[in-house]
């Protein structure tokens, strides 16, 4: 005996670990909300490429994409334009789009739009890593002296690459550093800035190169914004050569990286680009969903979601019916109610989610009053078992035709609702009542279908209430916890409640 | 809620058990299920007990076919008074009883006139399940009908009182007298309505009662007092409901036994999962007893005894569990007869030597078990 609590025990335990584990791991890990209304935000970012093209020349227009490798999370990714042929190229670090049409006239307009959305659990982005050293260039003449006489105080002022980078950029935006002026050729603009920062950082072999960034607004165009980066061994090291702000804010995506522009168009003149995003929100669970199916990846995380929807709306029902389950035990092992049958008002609770409660109430006592005066009725005329129950049976069924016929002709068609009853589990709890009557009375009859009922009103509201419908459908691993806590139950030794208040007179004493 | 923890915790001092306990600790630890058949079916448990030369009412038939009503009034023959039981009934339920027979009707024990078509009625229905406990089929058995002896007469109305020893693993641990009242209609089944009446195991002497779980004094329609009775035949009850333990082999029962009038102490049934109220009749917790006995169980097995005799069960029992006031009302009511006996010896002698005279009257309210006069064995 001992030897089998234990082994409740450890198999109880393991099984709320592992569905405890298993729950976990889909929150936390796969980010999969825990309630239904969860929203997300979701930013769409159109590109619209226009351009004229040339007569009679075909036509071929690069553009770079952001790359999959980011912290973001494409969802949906759309190529849109007229009698082009999309191809999108995976180069080393970029990836690019290629449109091309044999031959276009006039105004072209190319579309692209990007879904991103930032999931927290993928903030592990899987960059490639970079090259940790350059060649220098070789420099002549002035330049030379200049970014010598430069790098000797950025040599002494920094530590490693990344204080080697600030004080870099601090002595580029001294505009009162002759060296800087000489270098950037009085130019001070941001793409000057960035071509003599590489070439300080690449003369000390601190390889760096361009990105070209994207900022997640709410609204709004906006225009790629140039940062740099260099790779130190361990991670990228973002920097803006304008503003000398190291690291990538969370709201800027990389969009490509290179010296190149973002669009190349062969065949083609007078190109605009204009980059547009805007903020939307979407529901947690369906985006992720969609990044599932996205992925191909994890098809364990949400498996019910796989279903085909009508079963997803029938194993919605199903796996609720463990709940129901649970309540029951709780009811009659713990608290003591006495019900119909074991699992009968699970059932009724079931029928209630078409009936609504109050109706079904109503509904189950008429059939079951009726019921109970036909089988009354039927014990003078001395029937087998098996033919009294069909006659019951069958008459339940006509009960519940003409309910359905008068409440549709009274205009209320919850009567309709009624079909959904189970007749069978009705008929038997008419037998079993009329049975409970002849040997126990009318009061404990009365006591046991009150019983039922509550148990069934109970178990319904707890199997459709939307948000646990919801947990359970999502978090299966829910089901292994409630089997953990069904298993204990078999071992529970304790009172039932009822038992309570029926060796009441045990307290007193007897002598 | 506090007064509900407080009620929880004296009961667990109590060491009273409740449903959750006695069906994980006890039923389901002690009795394996392939033995329940056995005590499930009244006609396995009755010819096992024959077998085993235990007192069972005889059987006057089986019906176990539809085919088969129709010889009910064969197997009922000449007997004017019989009982119809389901073999697989479950708390007295289908249980019919005819008490008399008048111008080809049947008269019920509870007086109700039944035709034999309202019979075979009823033997359908226990055919085809509605009292069995699974509700698949069952067989009818037609037996003696007990008449309880009139020691009962004085506590008890209508039907025939019964007793009921839950024995573990063979050690008798609570015994209870169980008396038909007006309202449970002559059945001996405490949630029809019955009463229980503790009794010492130790002397047979009766204790209070209870009735719809309360306690009780007195008898709600006779309104004599319950207790301080001396059951007849103690010694021969207690040591048949010890024996049932190598009977079936179940480790936790109910033994319901009888007094009938003329054929003395009788095993009716057993039960797998007896009842709890039990406790509230004898004023004493079910738990503390049982595990006063498996600590027992647990020191002969040190000492290795596997299987003490039921005869040291019994005594173990009898000492550990005996109540002192019974033991001296049991030492007063000795003494009272062996005084009554030798007033009667002299009274003998006087009506010996003064032809004439009347035997002195046996039913003088406790009937004593007469050695060289033991009840007359049955089958």
């Amino acid at each position: 005996m001992k030897g089998v609590k234990l082994h409740v025990k450890v198999l109880a335990a393991a099984l709320l670990l592992l569905g405890a584990a298993a729950t976990a791991w889909q929150i936390f890990a796969l980010n999969i909300p825990v309630s239904a209304e969860t929203t997300e935000p979701v930013w769409v970012i159109d590109t619209k490429i226009s351009f004229n093209a040339r007569e009679k020349t075909p036509v071929k227009v690069q553009m770079y994409l952001p790359p999959s490798w980011s912290k973001f999370i494409t969802l949906d990714e759309s190529f849109i334009a007229r009698n082009y042929g999309v191809n999108i190229d995976e180069l080393e670090q970029n990836r690019r789009a290629v449109w091309s049409a044999r031959r276009a006239e006039g105004q072209q307009q190319l579309f692209y739009r990007l879904m991103l959305t930032q999931r927290s659990n993928t903030r592990l982005s899987n960059e490639e890593p970079g090259p940790q050293f350059r060649e220098s260039p070789n420099l002549k003449g002035v330049e030379k002296v200049a970014v010598e006489a430069l790098l000797k105080p950025i040599r002494e002022h920094s530590a490693d690459i990344e204080t080697f980078i600030r004080e870099a950029i601090k002595l580029i935006n001294d505009s009162s550093n002759d060296n800087a002026r000489l270098l950037l050729r009085n130019d001070y603009s941001q793409l000057s800035k960035s071509r003599v920062l590489e070439l300080l950082l690449s003369s000390a072999h601190i390889p760096v190169e361009q990105v070209h960034t994207l900022r997640l607004l709410s609204s709004g165009t906006q225009q790629p914004e140039l940062w740099m980066r260099s790779y130190n061994g361990q991670r990228w090291l973002y920097f803006n050569t304008e503003t000398g702000v190291f690291g990538l804010p969370d709201d800027r995506i990389v969009w490509w990286t290179g010296r190149d522009p973002l669009v190349k168009v062969d065949g083609g003149r007078q190109v605009k680009v204009e980059i547009n995003s805007t903020r939307q929100t979407m529901n947690s669970i369906m985006l992720a969903q969609s990044i599932n199916e996205s992925r191909q990846e994890n098809s364990w995380a949400l498996s019910m979601y796989s279903l085909p929807l009508q079963s997803q709306q029938t194993f919605e029902i199903i796996l609720m019916i463990p709940i129901g389950v649970m309540l029951i035990l709780f009811l009659r092992n713990i608290v003591g109610i006495e019900t119909l049958g074991t699992f009968t008002p699970v059932l009724i609770g079931l029928a209630f989610r078409e009936t609504q409660v109050v109706w079904g109430i109503i509904l189950f006592t008429t059939i079951s009053a009726l019921g109970l005066g036909l089988r009354s009725y039927l014990e003078h005329l001395h029937l087998q078992l098996l033919s009294r129950l069909s006659v019951v049976l069958t008459f339940v069924v006509i009960v519940m035709a003409l309910i359905s016929v008068l409440g549709h002709q009274l205009g209320l068609d919850r009567g309709l609702s009624i079909a959904l009853f189970p007749m069978v589990i009705l008929t038997m709890s008419i037998e079993r009542l009329s049975i409970v009557w002849e040997e126990r009375g009318g009061l404990h009859s009365l006591k046991v279908g009150i019983g039922t009922l509550i148990a069934a009103t109970l178990a319904h509201l707890m199997m459709s209430y939307a948000p646990w419908i919801y947990f359970v459908f999502t978090f299966p691993g829910v089901l292994l916890m409630l089997m953990a806590i069904m298993l204990a139950m078999g071992h529970y030794r304790g009172y039932r409640i009822s038992e309570l208040f029926r060796f009441k007179a045990m307290l007193k004493d007897g002598q | 809620m506090t007064s509900l923890f407080k009620t929880w915790k004296t009961l667990r001092e109590k060491g009273i058990m409740g449903i959750n306990e006695r069906n994980s600790d006890y039923v389901l630890r002690y009795n394996a299920r392939h033995l329940y058949p056995l005590v499930d079916d009244k006609i396995l448990t009755k010819q096992k007990a024959i077998d085993n030369g235990i007192h069972v009412p005889p059987m006057y038939g089986i019906i176990d076919s539809e085919k088969q009503i129709s010889r009910i009034r064969d197997i009922i023959g000449s007997h004017r008074d019989f009982v119809i039981k389901p073999s697989q009934g479950a708390g007295g339920d289908g249980i019919m009883v005819i008490a008399d027979q008048f111008e080809g009707y049947y008269r019920s024990a509870g007086g109700r006139l039944l035709s034999l078509e309202d019979i075979e009625f009823h033997l359908s229905g226990i055919l085809s399940g509605i009292y069995s406990l699974g509700g698949h089929r069952d067989r009818a058995l037609i037996e003696y009908r007990v008449i309880p002896d009139p020691i009962f007469s004085a506590i008890s109305y209508e039907g025939v009182p019964d007793i009921r020893i839950i024995v573990l693993k063979g050690y008798p641990v609570l015994a209870m007298l169980r008396l038909p009242t007006r309202q449970s209609g002559g059945k001996a089944n405490l949630h029809q309505g019955a009463i229980g009446v503790g009794v010492d195991l130790a002397t047979g002497i009766t204790l209070d009662g209870t009735w719809l779980n309360k306690k009780i004094q007195t008898h709600p329609d006779t309104t004599n007092p319950v207790r301080g009775v001396e059951l007849p035949f103690w010694e021969g009850f207690i040591s048949l409901a010890t024996r049932c333990y190598e009977l079936t082999g179940l480790g936790y029962i109910g033994v319901d036994m009888v007094l009938d009038k003329d054929l003395g102490p009788m095993m009716l049934e057993l039960n797998a999962r007896p009842g709890l109220n039990i406790q509230i009749a004898n004023d004493t917790g079910l738990s503390a007893r049982c595990q006063a006995v498996e600590a027992e169980i647990e020191r002969l097995e040190k000492q290795g005894v596997n299987a003490p005799t039921p005869d040291q069960r019994l005594a173990f029992c009898q000492n550990t569990f005996a109540n002192a006031e019974c033991a001296a009302l049991a030492k007063e009511l000795a003494e009272q007869r062996a005084a009554q006996e030798a007033a009667d010896e002299e009274a003998a002698i006087r009506a010996a030597s003064k032809p004439g005279a009347d035997d002195p009257s046996v039913d003088a309210g406790i009937r004593v078990p007469q050695s060289g006069n033991p009840p007359p064995a049955q089958q």
